[in-house]
């Protein structure tokens, strides 16, 4: 995400920045949906902070990196990007079938959960670190998207357009699939009450397993567009994770279009909030907005 | 594969000196309950007699310590997916709808295991056809609806698999009068209809009596008494359990 520096904003008339901050803006704000989506939607059925999530983001990143610089496969970009995106999901898939619904099946309150998946994220990012050495690393593609596109005056490098992009389309997807699949439906009840789920005849922890694929693929999808975006290093999914409960927090945590809704908050507030004053304060701001919303709407902006 | 009429019923599902232990609470202690085919059987009992864990643990939800539980004499270990798959359908206490789900999408979620689309549509406009008031909502969020017609959607949402069992879990519980009977009409047409075994957990003596084949009195875990409505109106147990419980 290119920031605004501070002084340019005093160089540049009031009309030019602007454009510049609300590009800005959504990018981070589409970066954070994806985050916030996926996160979501498996706190959605299982009710507890999958804060492993973010690594979960760093591993479709660095599929990406071993495939196009380490291994420098002659492997189309696009694909590459999916594949990235299966492992991420297979990741947590993983996640969900040996560590979480074996806890899940003794009883495990959600704090145990919580703990057991701070631990993966501990642990996965220790691998990661091992495998690829905790220098950042730039991961941007042999050809297809380089370059930028102005609109009306904000410069968009064609990785942020890929992005903004995907936030928009994996959003719809998923809106459709909640409305018009037997499989959202199911989602929902889930979602709703999920000892009543399986009193009516659904394999709740093979929904559950799918939902941990689907939200870590679109969390790996994330990781490697923003891979492309800055680059990667084994903690980046930490400052993912982050962004991404304060979105779903102060969107309305487990609802699909509140955790998008906040993404886009965030962002804005983000990007309109270090106008005037230095780029290091985005996350000052963001946890300011976060305890604004703790403290006057703690169940978000999309209320149930 | 429809039965005939048979000669001699057999015993659909049955517990076997079941013990359900919640940790140190023995919900169940040594439960034993039949249900043959197409009758309507009831479990009564005061509050915490373990009316409730005796579906549970027939759907597996419940932590079984020991005792078994069989299905055409055959003993198996519940799951609960694979007991609905079997025919049978569970309706828990506290109605319980998805209320974020419309009356039409609770209903596709109740027959979820059913796969074939035409099926379950021939289904929903079966049970839609004994509930009409449902049919009216169907576009419905279902936690908008009153509290009987969500008690009839959560009994509609059972039927979509076709159950050859019913387990109602205390259907009458906060409803005014006058829905409970009609609730308990619907119990009995379904059974009159389909052939359907019901086994009703309820409060409501005087009116379950009047449309069950047998019944069970629980207490403490343990079947106190059981038997055909009459005999256990007459023999006073009731009156025994009920009030001399308190
Ligand atoms: N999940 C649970 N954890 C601990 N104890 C439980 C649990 N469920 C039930 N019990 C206990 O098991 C006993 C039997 O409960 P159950 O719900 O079967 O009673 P019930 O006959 O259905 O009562 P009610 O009429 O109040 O519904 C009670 O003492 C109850 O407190
Ligand atoms: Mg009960």
């Amino acid at each position: 995400m290119r920031l605004m520096k501070t002084s340019e904003s005093y160089i540049f008339p009031y009309v030019d920045i602007v454009p510049q901050l609300i590009a800005n803006s959504v990018i981070a704000g589409a970066i954070y949906a994806l985050i916030a989506l996926g996160f979501n939607l498996i706190y959605g059925t299982t009710k507890f902070f999958n804060l492993a999530h973010g690594a979960v983001a760093a591993c479709g990143a660095y599929t990406v990196f071993a495939i196009l610089k380490i291994f420098a496969l002659p492997v189309n970009v696009v694909v590459t990007c999916v594949i990235g995106a299966v492992v991420a999901g297979s990741i947590g898939y993983g996640l969900d079938k040996f560590v979480y619904l074996p806890l899940r099946k003794r009883k495990a309150s959600n704090m145990v959960l919580m703990v057991a998946s701070l631990g993966a994220f501990t642990a996965i990012q220790a691998v990661i670190a091992i495998l690829f050495t905790s220098q950042f690393q730039a991961l941007e593609s042999s050809g297809g998207v380089s370059g930028s596109v102005e609109v009306y005056g904000a410069i968009i490098t064609h990785t942020q357009v890929v992005i903004i992009a995907c936030g928009l389309a994996i959003m719809a997807v998923l809106g459709l699939v909640a409305k018009y699949t037997l499989f959202g439906k199911a989602v929902s009840a889930i979602k709703d009450d999920e000892e009543v789920a399986r009193m009516v005849g659904i394999d709740t922890n093979k929904i559950i397993g799918r939902v941990f694929f689907i939200g870590s693929a679109i969390a790996g999808v994330a990781g490697i567009l923003i891979g492309f975006d800055t680059g990667i290093e084994p903690t980046m999914g930490m400052n993912l994770l982050l962004k991404g409960t304060i979105a779903s927090i102060i969107g309305g945590v487990g609802s699909l279009y509140g955790g998008f809704l906040g993404a886009f908050v965030l962002g804005f507030a983000e990007n309109f909030g270090i106008w005037k004053i230095s780029g290091e304060w985005k996350d000052a701001i963001a946890f300011v907005v976060l305890i604004i919303f703790l403290l006057i709407r703690p169940e978000g902006i999309v209320k149930k | 594969m429809k039965s005939e009429i048979r000669n001699e019923k057999e015993i659909l599902l049955k517990l076997d000196d079941v013990h359900v232990h919640y940790g140190g609470v023995h919900a169940l202690d040594g439960a034993s309950v039949a249900i043959d085919e197409g009758e309507i059987v009831a479990l009564m009992g005061p509050n915490g007699a373990g009316k409730s864990t005796v579906l549970k643990a027939i759907f597996g939800i419940a932590p079984v310590h020991s005792g078994e539980v069989l299905w055409h004499e055959k003993r198996f270990k519940p799951v609960p997916h694979e007991v609905v798959a079997r025919g049978i359908a569970f309706v828990p206490q506290g109605r319980r709808v998805f209320k974020y789900l419309t009356v039409e999408e609770n209903l596709e979620i109740g027959g979820f295991i059913v796969g074939d689309k035409k099926e379950l549509a021939r289904r929903m406009a079966e049970v839609m056809e004994t509930f009409p008031a449902l049919k009216a909502k169907r576009r419905t969020k279902s936690g908008t609806l009153s509290g009987g017609q969500q008690q009839m959607l959560a009994i509609a949402r059972g039927l979509m698999v076709d159950p050859k069992v019913l387990l109602l879990d205390e259907p009458s519980l906060g409803l005014a009068p006058k829905i409970v009977k009609e609730v308990f009409e619907n119990i009995k047409e379904i059974n009159e209809r389909h052939g359907t075994a019901i086994v009703v957990v309820e409060h409501n003596i005087k009116s379950i009596l009047g449309i069950v084949d047998r019944a069970y009195v629980l207490a403490k875990g343990k079947v106190a008494a059981q038997g055909k409505p009459e005999e256990l109106l007459s023999s006073g147990v009731l009156e025994k359990i009920f009030l001399g419980e308190k």
